[in-house]
């Protein structure tokens, strides 16, 4: 720690330095390395410089107590400030920087180990450093709890990190929190070999994960009561924790800074400050052509006209030139216009060909259309003959067949006719009607005339009668004995005395009374007559 | 700085801009009409080139020119290249027309010949001579008739060549009357007969397939 201080304070040159923590466990190896501004070093050196187990792996063991915390992974790269480092990159694609992930363990088991799972491991390992560089003196125990349960973030299906925003711890303490009690960081590390997200052995057997987003009710619980003791262990702590004893009374406990507030720099780099300068620049003048010296002698030689240009020899290729590519231009375009005036006659000679078998084929179509059209005529023609000739044989059985059937009806029907009285003879039913009552009536007014006469001449006759019986009587009262031997014998009173007597007492009575009985008698008869004859 | 008047190199040596192009056209029409004696044929060529009027080039190029050598050496595309140079005047002077004859590398004597079929003065009717020479590129009255058509027609080529039918009717008048072989009525019947299908269908122009497939099916 006081180095890093040392390197902290000089003046010019950050802190670019790392301090590789080793485990709580005894284990205090530091690994420092004073980066250097030399942009220039070998990197692969650096890194190996980080992969170099330590001087003392004491207490190092695979399955030792301490090898829960056996995996540290500090910043990697050296370039950059350990804090500025897990900063940035916690907001940063994980697999972008893979020798962040490597461990740095005094183990070489732990070493071999855990790189050649570098790629798989990569995300736990980082963020297990991550954890632990956060936590610091204050123990995150969210996060803690997260680290602990890797189950629960895989739950969730994806890996996801999540952390509660804080401070950034202090490099440098102020102060000290308590002497005899020397800072230490409650380093809880969670083995990673422990881990559930690692992955060891085939992974072609691994276990199917649980539905995600339903997390497990039992693990729930499991959490709550581990974190409810964790708790509770928390709060002992704090209170069996010997302590200062009470102050007496008016006074206080103060925090008092014992050590030196100062220290002195022993290591200062003396420095010299050197100067140099260069003169302004000058416009530079355009380089000069560059005039080979001179070699040689001058020699001349006159050359008289025509000695060197013979036109006839000059203009021999360019005739050549100017003939033959005309000559060939012109055999080309000869070609190409005899081709394709060879293609339009062709196709004026093909389209006067068509044109003549089209007017042929419209020709054969027309007579087609003709026939057709004939045809059809002639069999609508044939067609109708044969309606025509149906319809009048037709005709002709349902004339006959009527014939046949009204024979019979005529004769049915005037003598049904003639049966319900719809044919008589008019003199007939004159007589009938009108001569036969007339006759009646006629008959009945004689035989009523008749019928008195003959009452008024039997009333008369009676009268006669009584009167002569009378005359008789009297007679025979005046001679009764001679007389007594004939009574019996009378014929007036002898024949029927009931109806006699009755006729008489009747008579006697009233005259009209027997007449009208007569009568009554009389018309009983004739209107019985009558009604059996109509 | 002045061109000097020596000449010392190959490079001051200057090409007129026109002269390649003049040359490549000169060239080309050399190549397509293959005169036999191109000596003649330039002199008629640049001649009629410097006075405007219309060169004497086939349209097309001929690949039977085995007459030229063998036989008289007059073609279709001759006669086309004649009837364009000829054709924007109705009579044409007989000596100007063996001017162009000659510039056409064509023997004189066959020229005399179709002239002597129907003698005249100095003047010939253009479409005479063409008739004339039709015929005498061989062949019946049929296929004179057919290389008339191909070269009056201003249909495209290999199209169906048709021509007003007044003009075949006059053409073919004119050739079958110089015929003994026909009489005027079966002249007048076929004619008739065509007119008859040309005015009708095909509003008075008569192209190739009206007589030549009628007397040739294919």
């Amino acid at each position: 720690m006081a180095a890093s201080n040392i390197w902290a304070a000089l003046p010019g040159k950050p802190p670019l330095r790392r301090c590789a923590r080793g485990p709580a466990g005894g284990r205090d190896h530091k690994t420092e390395e004073p980066f250097s501004t030399d942009q220039s070093g070998n990197p692969a050196g650096r890194n190996c410089l980080a992969f170099l187990p330590p001087g003392g792996t004491s207490g190092c063991s695979a399955t030792g107590a301490g090898a829960t915390d056996s995996l540290q992974v500090p910043g990697r790269n050296p370039r950059v400030p350990v804090t500025y480092c897990w900063g940035t990159l916690a907001s940063r694609p994980l697999p972008r920087e893979p020798r962040l992930l490597r461990s740095h363990h005094p183990c070489p088991w732990h070493y071999l180990h855990v790189s050649s799972y570098e790629d798989s491991l990569a995300p736990t390992c980082f963020r297990a450093h991550l954890h632990r560089r956060g936590r610091g003196s204050t123990p995150n125990m969210a996060s803690a709890m997260t680290d602990r349960n890797p189950r629960a973030a895989e739950a969730s299906g994806t890996y996801t990190y999540t952390s509660r925003p804080r401070a950034v711890a202090c490099q440098r303490r102020r102060y000290r929190d308590s002497i005899l009690q020397p800072v230490e960081e409650s380093m809880n590390y969670g083995n990673i070999m422990y881990d559930r997200r690692v992955i060891r052995g085939n992974t072609y057997a691994l276990p199917t994960g649980q539905v995600p987003g339903q997390p497990d009710p039992l693990e729930l619980q499991q959490q709550q009561q581990a974190r409810r003791r964790a708790l509770a262990r928390k709060r002992a702590q704090q209170q069996l924790r010997p302590r200062t004893p009470e102050p007496v009374e008016g006074r206080k406990h103060v925090d008092v800074q014992t050590e030196l507030y100062l220290e002195e720099i022993a290591d200062r780099i003396v420095e010299i400050d050197m100067e140099c300068q260069t003169d302004a620049f000058l416009d530079r003048p355009p380089t000069p052509l560059f005039i080979p010296a001179k070699t040689g002698k001058d020699v001349a030689t006159q050359i008289l006209e025509g000695e060197l240009f013979d036109f006839d020899l000059e203009v021999k290729p360019m005739l050549e030139v100017l003939v033959g590519k005309t000559i060939e231009q012109a055999l080309l375009e000869v070609m190409e216009e005899e081709e394709l005036a060879n293609l339009r006659a062709s196709q004026y000679a093909y389209e006067e060909i068509r044109n003549v078998e089209l007017a042929e084929v419209q020709r054969l179509e027309e007579q087609e259309r003709r026939h057709r059209e004939e045809k059809e005529r002639r069999k609508r023609q044939q067609w109708e003959i044969v309606h025509k000739q149906n319809e009048t044989s037709q005709k002709i059985s349902a004339r006959a067949f009527a014939q046949r059937y009204l024979a019979d009806l005529l004769p049915s029907v005037f003598d049904s006719l003639r049966n319900s009285g719809y044919f008589y003879d008019p003199i007939e039913r004159d007589i009938e009607v009108g001569f036969l009552p007339w006759l009646l009536n006629e008959v009945e007014k004689t035989m009523e005339h008749s019928m008195v006469g003959r009452t008024v001449l039997d009333m008369l006759i009676r009268e006669v009668v009584e009167r002569r019986i009378n005359d008789y009587e009297s007679k025979e009262a005046a001679q009764p004995a001679q007389r007594s031997d004939d009574v019996p014998n009378d014929p007036n009173t002898v024949p029927d005395p009931s109806g006699s007597n009755l006729f008489q007492s009747q008579a006697s009575a009233t005259p009209s009374g027997r007449f009208s009985s007569s009568l009554r008698n009389h018309w009983l008869t004739f209107n019985g007559g009558r009604r059996l004859k109509t | 700085m002045p061109l000097p008047d020596t000449m010392f190199c190959a490079q001051q040596i200057h090409i007129p801009p026109e002269l390649p192009d003049i040359l490549k056209q000169f060239t080309k029409a050399a190549i397509r009409t293959q005169p036999a004696d191109v000596l003649q044929w330039s002199a008629g060529y640049f001649s009629a080139l410097s006075r405007g009027d219309p060169l004497p080039v086939k349209d097309r190029i001929e690949m039977p020119v085995a007459t030229q050598k063998t036989d008289t050496g007059l073609t279709q595309g001759l006669l086309k290249v004649l009837h364009k140079q000829c054709s924007h005047k109705q009579y044409v002077e007989l000596a100007d027309l063996e001017k162009k004859w000659k510039n056409l590398c064509l023997p004189v004597e066959k020229f005399r010949a179709i002239v002597d079929l129907d003698p005249s003065e100095d003047k010939m009717e253009w479409i005479k001579f063409l008739a004339l020479g039709c015929s005498s590129l061989g062949g019946t009255l049929n296929t004179a008739m057919k290389n008339v058509c191909e070269i009056l027609t201003s249909d495209p080529e290999g199209g169906p060549a048709r021509i007003p039918f007044e003009t075949f009717a006059y053409i073919y008048q004119y050739l079958s009357a110089l015929d003994p072989e026909f009489s005027a009525v079966e002249t007048e019947t076929y004619l008739a007969n065509l007119r008859d299908t040309s005015e009708s269908r095909k509003n008075g122009m008569i192209g190739l397939s009206d007589f030549v497939i009628g007397k040739k099916p294919v």
